[in-house]
């Protein structure tokens, strides 16, 4: 009883075996069609110089990570070019334009602020946690947030799910994504 | 000495094809004409008119690659294509059944010829593809390269032939600390970008602003362009002491009121604005030029360039086109985090971090074909329906200065969190912009046939020159901006007050979140004493524009 019901069982196998087989070699010959146009036309001439580039970057990466970096530190040791140290809090002292008093120039900005009478009224609801003096300015904020420029449209999902690795510049990448994409049209050649 | 199409080269033709195509012309293309197929992602195939499954002459098999002789139309399996080759004499070229490309039995070899990849290129153009672009069109004479006119640049006096006396060292003019008026370094980061942006600087420098004049109009109109040329003034000044950009701090908030507050803000929100209010107050002084619709303002012409976008409907391939200005690119990180992460939770294997996020990796992702999902169905004109379609961006025109700004920032709507993406990003000192232009990226979805497509009238370079990087460190909510320049190839680090020295290394290894890289134009001289310009790492004879230094 089992027998023949085996039999069907491995010749299905047997079958899409070699569907698969024959998919792969004509997903192969297609990336081997396309990389040797690519090649043959010259479109992948700064392979030289982009692998230039990434050699130089990671070499960057270990020499930095070797050596102890301090003059990332608080900057207030640091001396310029020009030979000078400065404050961590900028102490030059200038007239406000708003209300003529003096202020330090570190501390104009919150000055400026209230004798403006902006900031808390006049920005919109964002949650994010007002600073203290130890940071300096410095925050990411919303592709959305943008007031007038015309946004190309990309997405906002940072997480897009497309799973395969977009082309780096390795030759390797170059034929994965390649292939990965022939896929992907196979399949949707066959789904239709 | 530009090329017509500098992106690729034509192959000389093997003797077969050259052989072929003396004695039998264009004929064997064009009667294949008729039997190209064509599919809506670009691809093209040979199909009977019967639809009867092709077979080989020999073995009658229909595996694997089949050819058609180009002049008898006899088909080959690769098994037996050379058996073809030597039972008829003559007869080396034939047209791979499944991709239209032109292969050469006496060769074993793929070769390529403009003029048949031409007679498949105009089976898509008819099949499918309708420019309908909905700006208006430029006229085909028009300049298309990056906005500034070559011509002003040469009205321009020649900047910095004459050392400044009064250095005491022999570093380049321009360099001088920005006071933090508190939490202000986002913006002294991108102040110090526009102070060496040579469009910018060589206008400012210039004189093409002047503040004389300008504060004749009538008291009320504020006008930022005033301020910046202060500070140009102020930093060019020769002068050490690090500069309080008070008054811009003061204009800039009475111009923009959302953005006026006292707290940690984002660089390239300020960078946009800034352009803003320069662009305004161009176009309030002068009209708009009416024939190019151009914008001649110093902002746009410096930084505008203008993005492609494609929709392509799945089903029958007519695709609709939009262009867009843009000051900027803002790019994705092409990082897998969220995938990975996902499935690191569903299996025991480790998540691969070893996979490096590169500069080229995200433009590749900005302008790779993305399937709109099925609850984003567009309306396509040819087929009267909602059909799922395919879009993908590239660009059309390249900026003079090219601003590309790296969304470090993810939003987790499960979790509802935001948070930084600390990710380091390998980016280029020189940059090639060839694979992501309209032209290219429009080539390549026609599978890269030599075919003058749209947009190859470019004669502008491609190739772009790192000058400045903007970088942060910390946090969403609270962090730090530096500016890397690059003068005289040699790297600055603008940290508010404190402008020093740095080798190449550390730019590199910084965390990059804003890039300007200036469009290289070749061999262009302005002034005989070119002592201020960089020199090109490689040493080829494309030249940067005079800027300061």
């Amino acid at each position: 009883m089992s027998m023949p019901h085996e039999d069907s069982a491995s010749s299905h196998t047997q079958l899409s075996f070699n569907l698969f087989g024959d998919l792969l070699d004509s997903v192969i010959a297609d990336v081997a069609s396309e990389c040797h146009r690519i090649a043959r036309l010259g479109l992948d001439r700064n392979l030289e110089e982009e692998e230039e580039e990434l050699r130089l970057s990671a070499q960057a990466r270990e020499r930095v990570a070797d050596s102890c970096n301090s003059s990332e530190a608080n900057g207030k040791y640091v001396v310029d070019i020009f030979g000078q140290t400065h404050p961590s809090v900028a102490n030059e002292i200038f007239d406000c334009m708003n209300c003529g008093r003096s202020i330090m120039a570190g501390r104009f900005a919150p000055h400026l602020e209230k004798c403006m009478g902006r900031g808390r009224k006049a920005r919109p609801k964002v949650t994010r946690s007002s600073t203290a003096a130890q940071s300096r300015g410095g925050v990411l904020k919303w592709y959305i947030r943008r007031p007038m420029n015309k946004k190309e449209g990309g997405p906002n999902d940072c997480h897009s799910m497309h799973p395969w690795s977009p082309r780096s510049t390795s030759i390797c990448s170059k034929i994965s994504s390649l292939i990965a994409g022939t896929i992907m049209r196979c399949l949707e050649a066959y789904e239709t | 000495m530009f090329q017509r199409n500098p992106s690729y080269s034509n192959p000389t033709p093997c003797n077969h094809l050259a052989d072929y195509k003396l004695r039998y012309g264009l004929n064997g293309y064009k009667s294949f004409q008729n039997h190209l197929k064509t599919t809506p992602n670009g691809r093209t195939s040979i199909q009977n008119p019967d639809s009867k499954l092709p077979r080989c002459g020999s073995c009658d098999g229909y595996e694997g690659r089949l050819y058609i002789c180009l002049i008898c139309a006899s088909i080959s399996c690769s098994n037996h294509t050379l058996l073809h080759n030597q039972s008829e004499n003559g007869h080396d070229l034939a047209v791979d059944v499944e991709r239209a490309e032109l292969y050469c039995y006496a060769c074993s070899d793929q070769v390529y010829d403009p003029d048949f990849d031409r007679t498949v290129m105009s089976k898509h153009i008819v099949a499918a593809v309708l420019e309908k672009s909905q700006s208006a069109e430029r006229s085909s004479k028009r300049r298309r390269f990056g906005s500034i006119d070559l011509l002003d640049l040469k009205k321009l006096k020649p900047l910095m032939s004459v050392k400044d006396q009064r250095s005491k060292s022999c570093y380049p003019l321009g360099l001088r600390g920005l006071n933090n008026l508190g939490n202000t370094c986002f913006m002294n980061s991108v102040l110090q970008v526009f102070l060496h942006t040579p469009p910018l600087s060589n206008y400012f420098l210039n004189d093409q602003h002047n503040r004389e004049t300008c504060s004749k109009r009538p008291i009320g109109q504020l006008c930022l362009p005033c301020d910046i040329d202060r500070i140009f003034s102020a930093v060019f000044s020769g002068d050490h002491m690090p500069y309080s950009p008070a008054q811009f701090l003061y204009s800039w908030w009475q111009h923009s009121a959302n953005l006026a507050f006292y707290e940690q803000q984002d660089a390239h929100e300020f960078f946009i604005s800034v352009l803003d209010r320069i662009h305004e107050r161009e176009w309030k002084s002068r009209s708009q030029d009416k024939e190019n619709g151009d914008c001649k303002c110093i902002a746009h012409k410096a930084f505008s360039g203008q993005l492609r976008s494609d929709v392509t409907c799945m089903t029958c391939g007519f695709t609709s086109t939009t262009y867009d200005p843009c000051v900027d690119i803002s790019l994705d990180l092409d990082t897998h985090d969220f995938l990975s992460r996902n499935i690191a939770s569903k299996s025991t294997k480790p998540v691969d971090s070893s996979s490096k996020s590169t500069l080229s990796g995200c433009l590749d992702l900005f302008t790779r074909p993305e399937k709109l999902g099925s609850d984003q169905k567009l309306f396509c004109q040819n087929c009267q329906e909602m059909r799922s379609s395919v879009k993908q961006m590239s660009i059309r025109r390249l900026p003079l200065v090219l601003c590309l700004h790296i969304k470090r920032f993810e939003h987790s709507f499960v979790r509802r969190t935001s948070r930084k993406i600390d990710r380091y990003l390998q980016f280029p000192f020189s940059l090639d912009m060839i694979p992501y232009l309209s032209s290219s990226i429009i080539r390549n979805r026609y599978g890269n046939r030599i075919f003058a497509s749209e947009g190859d009238e470019i004669d502008a370079s491609s190739k772009f020159e790192i000058f400045a990087v903007v970088s942060h460190s910390g946090t969403l909510e609270s962090g730090h901006y530096v500016t890397y320049l690059r003068l005289r190839s040699q790297w600055y680090k603008c940290d508010d007050a404190w402008i020093t020295e740095v080798d190449e290394e550390m730019v590199r290894n910084s965390q990059c979140y804003m890039m300007f890289y200036l469009q290289k134009i070749p061999n262009y001289k302005l002034n005989e004493d070119l002592s201020c310009l960089p020199i090109s790492p490689r040493n080829d004879t494309f030249q940067q524009i005079a800027g300061c230094c």
